[in-house]
C-alpha cells in the first residue's frame, strides 16, 4: 500500500528544482508515474514528499534544430514520440521502439525521462539512444550539465543523476547521411520487456561504401545498458558483410554480462545477443544503403 | 431448417447488457453499510510450526476491530473429498503448523484496507522452522520431512485403473515405446481475485456474497467448518470474474471474512491481491509421467503402462481427483484393450495444488498425443492415420470403466486431415501438430458426499406468462446462465425474452454441485429440462382440457403456441393458457421441479465430448522462438445449445491451453513462487493470439439435454501437446517437459545439430 | 495533507478533498461509486482499469488522482447514451465478446479510444489497440470480431 507523502505539483521547471533542492532525499520525482507507482504500491519506496512534475509543459516538446538535431523534453509521453511525423525521415527507429513499449495505455502516460531515470537495463529507449549517439541534460539549481546517455544509468536502476538534478532534456545529433538504425528485442510476448535487446547504428561512407561509424548498444545484458565496442571495432572502416556481421554478434556475446533468471539463463541471453546483433546489425546496414 | 426455436441460435448472453455497461456488481464491487475490510496474514515459511501468535499490538492499531487466529475457529478441518475424513486435511486458519508459504495464520478486520494491511506488519508470529521438501521425488523418500502427521512418505492419495493383461499384452507387441514427462503447474489468472463479503447477524445467521464456482460447496463447508446449520448460510454468487477450477473450494478470503464477521457481528470484506491469488490459492497439478505404449506395427494399440507421480502442495483439496483423471483421461480417446495406471499424489510443502480446467487431462493428453506421435514416425504411419485405427467410436465401452455413447472422433479426425490438406505444402520450419482428445461431461463420482441430486431447477411460471428459473448452477462466464435459460425457453416452448434466471444463490435456489468438470449443460441442463417439462405437462394438461381433442393427439409448446402435435394450426396462446392453469391450480403460479443425477453410467461420467486440434508453428531456428500461427480444431459438443457460447469457450480454451504450452510458468526456489505478477507470468495476449478456426461436428448425445454436452474444458486437453508435435514437425526438435520454451528449443536443437541428426 | 480534487466524470463535474496518494482508479470507484472500472492486479499489467483521460487510454490504477486535476474522464458508465447502447457495446453483445465481464469495461474504453483516434483500424492495429488489456476467457478473437464489426460501420447511430 502506498504511504501517505505531502504533494507538489510545480508547473515550471524552477519551482521543481527549488523544490528539489528544499527536500533533498526525503523526495521523490514522479512524472508519468508508470514505475514508481508500482514501486510504490508494493511499499519499496515511500517518500515522505512527492514531486509532481508531470504537469511542466515546458519540458514536454520535440523541437527539430536542424544542424543541431533534435531535442526532446523529458516529459514528452512514449505515445507523443511514437505519433509524431518528425521522426518519419530518419529516425524510424525511435518511432518503432515506442510501439512496442509496454502498452498503449503505459504510453499515453509514461514519459521518455522517466523511463530513462528508473534505469531498467531491459528498457528500451536508452540502447536506442546509445545508438543514436544521444546525450542527455540535465539542470539543478546549480546549473546545467550534459552527458552522454551511455554513461548515464551506473547499475541496476541507478543513475548519475546528482540530488538536486533533473533530467530535463534528450538531444539527438543530426543523423549523418548514409546512416541507418534500427533495433529489435526478444521476448516471448510481444510487448514485453526485452529478455535481450540490441539497438545498431552504422553509417557508412557512401552508398554502398565503408562502415564509417557503428555504435552496438545492448539492453537487458548488463546492469545497464551498455556499448559492445570490441564487436564494433569488428565493423568499423570495412565493407560490411554478413561474414563480419556473424563476427560482431559473436564477440558482442562475449562483452555482455547478462544475468540468469526464470525467463532465460546467461547461457541463452549471450545467444540472442549473438543473433540479435547479427540480425539488427543487417538491417542497420540495409537501411544505411537506402539513406 | 432447424427443429429448434432457441437452442442453436446465436443469442446475446442474458447477463450481457448489465457486463457491457459496467453495472454488473461482482463481489468485487460490494459495499455494505458498515462493512469492514479484512486481510490475511500468511507464512513466510515453507513447513514450520507456529509456536505462539501475539496479536496485541495489531488489536491496538486505531481502527483495528478484530484480529483471529485458528484459536477462535472450531479448530476443525475441511477438504472436497467430505467421503474421506482423512483427505480433510486443510484448517485454513493454521493453528499448530503451516505448510506453504501464504498458508493464513491470521486475519484483521479494519475500518480499511490500508489499516488492515497495516494491523498484518504488527502481528507477531513466533515460528520453529521445520526441514521442508519441494519436490514429490524428494518428498516420497524415507528421509524426507513428514507433511502431515500420520502420512507415510507424504504420499496422500494413490490410485489405480487397470483393465486386459498390460503385462501379457506387451509381450504380443511388434513395437514398445518408453517416454517421460514433466508437466507443469499453471495459474488460473480469474480477472477477478478470490474474494468474499461475509454478513453474520445477530439472528446467528451468515450470508456470503462471493466469486464462486459453487455456491452450495461454499455453504456445505462453511457449515462444517463454522459449526453453524448449512440452512442458517446462505451464499449468493454474485456475477462472477471467471473461476476454471479455482473457486469452487472454501478458500481463506471466504473463511476468515466469515470468522471475523461472526466475531463482530458486521459485514466484512476479503479481496485476495493479485500476489496472494498467485502463492495461496490453488494451482493446475505439476505431474512426472512415465509412459509405455506397446503396438503392433499396423498401428493397433495394444497395450498402455502409465505411472505418474504428483506435486501435491501441502493439502489434498481436489489433487486427488486430478490425480484420477488424469490416469482415466491417459486411456483417452483410445480403444486400449490392456491398460493400467498408478498415480501417487505426494505432499509437498508448495501452494496446494488442486483443479484446473481440464483437470488432469490436459496433462495426459499433451504426454500421450506426444508419445502417440513418437510412436506413429517409429513405425512410418501417419499419425492421423493412426489416431483414426484406435480412436474411439460411439457405443464404445470403457472396460469396466465408463461408457461413450455419442462420439465424433472419427469426423473430427476427417476434418482435421482436409484441413491440413488445404493448408499444403509448408514453408521451411513450419510444421502442424495434431492432438486428439476426449473429455467427461460432469463427474458421478461423490466424494462431496452430497446427500442431494446433483443438479436441480425450479421453474414457475407467472400469470403473464414470464418465467423465473430457480438453479443453484454458477456463470463464472461460461453462460450457463444464457445456456440453461435457452433450455428452459425451448423445453417450455417459450421466447428466451420470456426467462429470468435466479442461480447460485442457496437460499433461493435447489442446490447444484457448481461449475466444475464441465458438468452444467449436461447436468443442470438436464435437470432445468425437466423442470420446465414438468411445469409444460400441468399446462398441457389445462390446454387438452380446454380443447378437447381426440385422444390420439397430444399437444406441445412452441413459439409460445400450445398446439396439437399433428395439427399444429389448432391450438390457443401460452398466455391464455397459463391464465387459465393459474385459476385452474387455485390460484398458485405453475411450478415445475426437476432434478438430475447420474445413474448407470458407469464410474466417470455420463457423456464425452471428442474433438482433434491442429496448431501451426514457425520456428525460428537461431533463437528457438516460435510463433503460434494457426489452432484449427474440429470438436463435438453434441447439440448445440449456445453456438455464441460454444465459439467463446473454444476460443478461450485455445488462449489458455495455448499458454499452457507455450509461456505460462509458475518457477519456484525453496517453495517460493517467483513470479507471483501479472507483470511476471507470461500470458498469450491479442498481438499473441494465434489465428483460429472452429469445425463443429454434428453429434447427438442421448444422456444430454436436447442432445448436448460439455464443451470448454475438454478444449483445454490438446492445445500443449499440438504445439509440441508442430514443433517437432517443424524443427524436430521433441520438448517433453512443459512449457516449451524459445530456451529449450534452442537447446535441443543444438544438441541435434551436435548429434549431426 | 488533503488537496482538492476537480473533475469532470462521464460529463459530470466532481469536487473532491483528497489524500494525494490516493489512485484515479480509487476515486472513481470509491468515492464517486463507479464500480464498472476494475482492478485486476497490483503490477500495472492486465489493464482492467482502463478508462479515458483528456481522450487519452490510461490504466486508472497507475495514475494519481491529482495528476487528473482539471481532467475530462470517460469511464463505462458513459459510454451508453442514456438507454442507448455505445455501437461497441452493441457489437460486445452480438459477438459474444466476453464472459466473465470483468475485464470488458477496460477493453470497451481502450477499443473506444482507438477508434475515436483512428476510425478504420487494420486487424493488426485493433490487436495492439488492446493488447494493454488481458482477457482470460475470450482469446480476444470475439473482441476484434466486434470491433471489425463496427469499423465496418454496421452499427451506424441514426441520429
Amino acid at each position: 500500500m502506498i504511504t501517505d507523502f505531502e504533494y507538489f505539483a510545480p508547473k515550471t521547471l524552477k519551482e521543481a528544482l527549488t523544490l528539489l533542492d528544499k527536500y533533498g532525499d526525503e523526495c521523490k520525482v514522479i512524472a508519468g508515474g508508470q514505475s514508481l507507482l508500482i514501486l510504490m504500491r508494493q511499499g519499496l519506496v515511500a517518500p515522505q514528499y512527492l514531486i509532481d512534475i508531470k504537469g511542466i509543459s515546458e519540458l514536454s516538446y520535440i523541437k527539430s534544430e536542424g544542424k543541431q538535431g533534435l531535442r526532446i523534453g523529458a516529459l514528452t509521453t512514449h505515445r507523443t514520440i511514437e505519433k509524431s511525423p518528425v521522426f518519419r525521415d530518419k529516425l524510424g527507429v525511435l518511432t518503432e521502439m515506442e510501439n512496442r513499449l509496454a502498452s498503449i495505455q503505459t504510453r499515453n502516460w509514461g514519459t521518455i525521462g522517466g523511463n530513462i531515470c528508473h534505469a531498467d537495463p531491459a528498457g528500451d529507449p536508452a540502447p536506442v539512444l546509445m545508438a543514436l549517439n544521444a546525450t542527455l541534460r540535465m539542470a539543478s539549481l546549480k546549473g546545467d550539465r550534459t552527458m552522454a546517455v551511455e554513461d548515464f544509468s551506473l547499475d541496476y536502476f541507478e543513475t548519475a543523476l546528482e540530488p538536486g538534478e533533473l533530467l530535463t532534456e534528450i538531444v539527438i545529433p543530426p543523423v549523418p547521411p548514409h546512416t541507418g538504425t534500427a533495433y529489435t528485442k526478444f521476448n516471448v510476448i510481444e510487448s514485453d520487456l526485452a529478455t535481450v535487446g540490441v539497438a545498431v547504428s552504422i553509417t557508412l561512407d557512401s552508398g554502398d561504401g565503408i562502415c564509417q561509424d557503428v555504435r552496438i548498444a545492448l539492453g537487458a545484458s548488463a546492469p545497464t545498458p551498455i556499448r559492445a565496442k570490441q564487436a564494433e571495432a569488428v565493423l568499423r572502416g570495412k565493407k560490411i558483410t554478413d561474414v563480419l556481421l556473424k563476427e560482431a554478434g559473436e564477440i558482442a556475446s562475449t562483452e555482455a554480462e547478462p544475468i540468469s533468471d526464470i525467463y532465460a539463463s546467461e547461457e541463452y541471453r549471450r545467444e540472442l545477443v549473438e543473433v540479435l546483433v547479427k540480425r539488427v546489425g543487417k538491417e542497420a546496414l540495409a537501411r544505411a544503403k537506402q539513406a | 431448417m432447424s427443429k429448434y426455436s432457441v437452442i442453436g441460435t446465436r443469442v446475446h448472453r442474458v447477463d450481457g447488457p448489465e457486463k457491457v455497461t459496467g453495472s454488473a456488481k461482482y463481489t468485487f464491487d460490494i459495499v455494505l453499510p458498515n462493512m469492514l475490510y479484512g486481510k490475511i496474514l500468511r507464512s513466510p515459511h515453507p513447513h514450520a510450526k507456529i509456536l505462539n501468535i501475539d496479536t496485541s499490538q495489531a488489536e491496538k492499531l486505531i481502527g483495528v476491530k478484530a484480529v483471529v487466529t485458528g484459536k477462535d475457529t472450531l479448530g476443525r478441518k475441511q477438504g472436497i473429498w467430505r467421503r474421506f475424513p482423512e483427505l480433510c486435511d486443510e484448517e485454513i486458519l493454521c493453528r499448530t503448523k503451516v505448510r506453504y508459504i501464504g498458508d493464513p495464520v491470521a486475519a484483521v478486520a479494519a475500518i480499511d484496507e490500508d489499516t488492515a494491511e497495516e494491523a498484518l506488519d504488527l502481528i507477531e508470529v513466533e515460528y520453529e522452522l521445520l526441514p521442508a521438501v519441494f519436490d514429490p521425488l524428494e518428498a516420497i523418500k524415507e528421509d524426507a520431512p513428514q507433511i502431515h502427521d500420520g502420512v507415510e512418505l507424504n504420499i496422500n492419495v494413490t490410485r489405480h485403473i487397470e483393465w486386459g493383461d498390460v503385462d501379457e499384452a506387451f509381450k504380443k507387441c511388434d513395437h514398445i515405446r518408453e517416454d517421460q514427462f514433466k508437466c507443469s503447474s499453471q495459474a488460473h489468472v480469474c480477472m477477478e481475485t478470490h474474494d468474499a463479503v461475509a454478513s453474520f447477524g445477530y439472528d446467528g445467521k451468515l450470508t456470503v456474497w462471493t466469486s464462486t464456482q459453487s455456491s452450495y460447496y461454499i455453504q456445505r463447508l462453511l457449515a462444517d467448518m463454522l459449526g453453524l446449520r448449512e440452512g442458517d448460510i446462505r451464499v449468493i454468487k454474485p456475477p462472477t470474474g471467471g473461476g476454471f477450477g479455482s473457486k469452487f473450494e472454501l478458500d481463506s478470503a471466504q473463511f476468515c471474512a466469515s470468522v471475523l464477521s461472526m466475531k463482530l457481528c458486521q459485514p466484512v470484506k476479503i479481496v485476495l491481491t493479485r500476489e496472494e491469488e498467485f502463492t495461496a490459492t490453488k494451482r493446475r497439478t505439476p505431474m512426472y509421467y512415465y509412459l509405455r505404449l506397446g503396438a503392433k506395427k499396423d498401428g493397433t494399440l495394444l497395450a498402455k503402462e502409465v505411472r505418474v507421480i504428483t506435486e501435491g502442495g501441502a493439502y489434498t483439496a481436489m489433487g486427488a481427483t486430478a490425480l484420477y483423471l488424469t490416469g482415466f483421461f491417459s486411456s483417452f480417446p483410445y480403444k486400449y484393450p490392456n491398460y493400467r495406471y498408478d498415480g501417487y499424489r505426494v505432499y509437498t510443502n508448495t501452494a496446494t495444488t488442486s483443479a484446473m480446467r481440464g483437470f488432469g487431462a490436459p496433462q495426459s493428453t499433451f504426454v500421450g498425443e506426444s508419445q502417440l506421435d513418437m510412436m506413429a514416425e517409429d513405425l512410418g504411419i501417419d499419425p492421423i492415420e493412426i489416431r483414426r485405427k484406435n480412436g474411439m467410436t460411439p457405443d464404445y465401452e470403457v472396460p469396466g470403466q465408463a461408457f461413450i455413447q455419442s462420439c465424433g472422433l472419427h469426423q473430427c479426425l476427417d476434418k482435421i486431415k482436409e484441413h491440413i490438406k488445404e493448408r499444403g505444402k509448408l514453408p521451411p520450419n513450419h510444421g502442424i501438430g495434431v492432438a486428439a482428445y476426449g473429455f467427461m461431461s460432469g463427474g458421478i463420482f461423490n466424494w462431496f458426499d452430497t446427500p442431494y441430486a446433483f443438479s436441480a431447477a425450479l421453474v414457475r411460471i407467472n400469470i403473464d406468462g414470464k418465467v423465473d428459473l430457480f438453479t443453484g448452477a454458477c456463470d463464472i462466464g461460461q453462460g450457463s446462465d444464457t445456456t440453461l435459460s435457452m433450455i428452459c425457453a425451448e423445453e417450455l416452448g417459450v421466447k428466451l425474452e420470456d426467462i429470468r434466471i435466479f442461480s447460485g444463490d442457496t437460499g433461493v435456489c435447489p442446490p447444484d454441485l457448481g461449475a466444475w468438470g464441465s458438468r452444467e449443460t449436461l447436468m443442470n441442463g438436464n435437470a432445468v429440462k425437466r423442470a420446465a417439462a414438468d411445469a409444460k405437462q400441468q399446462l398441457l394438461e389445462f390446454a387438452a382440457a380446454k380443447m378437447g381433442p381426440n385422444i390420439v393427439y397430444d399437444f406441445d409448446i412452441k413459439d409460445q403456441w400450445v398446439h396439437l402435435v399433428d395439427r399444429p394450426e389448432r391450438g390457443v396462446s401460452y398466455f391464455d393458457i397459463v391464465k387459465e392453469a393459474i385459476r385452474g391450480n387455485d390460484g398458485e403460479a405453475i411450478i415445475g421441479r426437476g432434478h438430475y443425477t447420474p445413474h448407470r453410467k458407469g464410474m466417470i461420467s455420463p457423456a464425452y465430448s471428442f474433438g482433434v486440434q491442429a496448431a501451426e508453428v514457425e520456428v525460428d531456428t537461431e533463437t528457438g522462438k516460435y510463433k503460434l500461427i494457426n489452432v484449427t480444431t474440429a470438436h463435438e459438443s453434441g447439440t448445440v445449445i449456445n453456438p455464441v457460447g460454444i465459439e467463446g469457450q473454444l476460443e478461450g480454451a485455445i488462449m489458455m491451453a495455448g499458454g499452457y504450452g507455450f509461456c505460462e510458468d509458475q518457477p519456484m526456489d525453496e517453495g517460493k513462487i517467483l513470479n507471483p505478477s501479472i507483470a511476471d507470468y507470461k500470458l498469450i495476449r491479442s498481438l499473441d493470439m494465434p489465428e483460429t478456426k472452429i469445425l463443429e461436428i454434428d453429434t447427438y448425445e442421448p444422456e444430454g439435454p436436447f442432445g448436448a454436452k460439455e464443451a470448454g474444458e475438454g478444449l483445454t486437453n490438446p492445445t500443449a501437446g499440438a504445439i509440441g508435435n508442430a514443433v517437432y514437425k517443424a524443427v524436430g526438435v521433441r520438448i517433453n517437459d512443459l512449457p516449451i520454451t524459445p530456451e529449450k528449443v534452442l537447446r535441443a536443437l543444438k544438441e541435434k545439430g551436435k548429434q549431426g541428426k | 495533507m488533503k488537496k482538492e480534487l476537480r473533475l469532470t466524470v462521464n460529463g459530470q463535474p466532481y469536487e473532491l478533498y483528497i489524500k494525494p496518494k490516493t489512485l484515479l482508479a480509487e476515486v472513481l470507484r470509491d468515492k464517486l461509486g463507479l464500480t464498472g472500472t476494475k482492478r485486476g492486479c497490483s503490477s500495472s499489467s492486465c489493464g482492467a482499469c482502463t478508462v479515458m483521460l483528456n481522450g487519452m487510454a490510461v490504466k486508472s490504477c497507475s495514475v494519481l488522482a491529482l495528476q487528473a486535476d482539471g481532467g475530462e474522464l470517460l469511464t463505462v458508465e458513459g459510454l451508453a447514451s442514456g438507454a442507448e447502447l455505445h455501437p461497441l457495446q452493441k457489437a460486445f453483445l452480438d459477438h459474444g465478446a466476453f464472459q466473465c465481464g470483468f475485464c470488458t469495461p477496460g477493453m470497451l474504453m481502450s477499443a473506444k479510444v482507438l477508434l475515436d483516434e483512428n476510425p478504420n483500424p487494420t486487424k493488426e492495429q485493433i490487436k495492439e489497440g488492446i493488447d494493454g488489456n488481458i482477457c482470460r476467457c475470450t482469446g480476444y478473437n470475439s473482441i476484434i470480431r466486434a470491433v471489425t464489426a463496427v469499423v465496418k460501420g454496421e452499427y451506424k447511430e441514426e441520429k
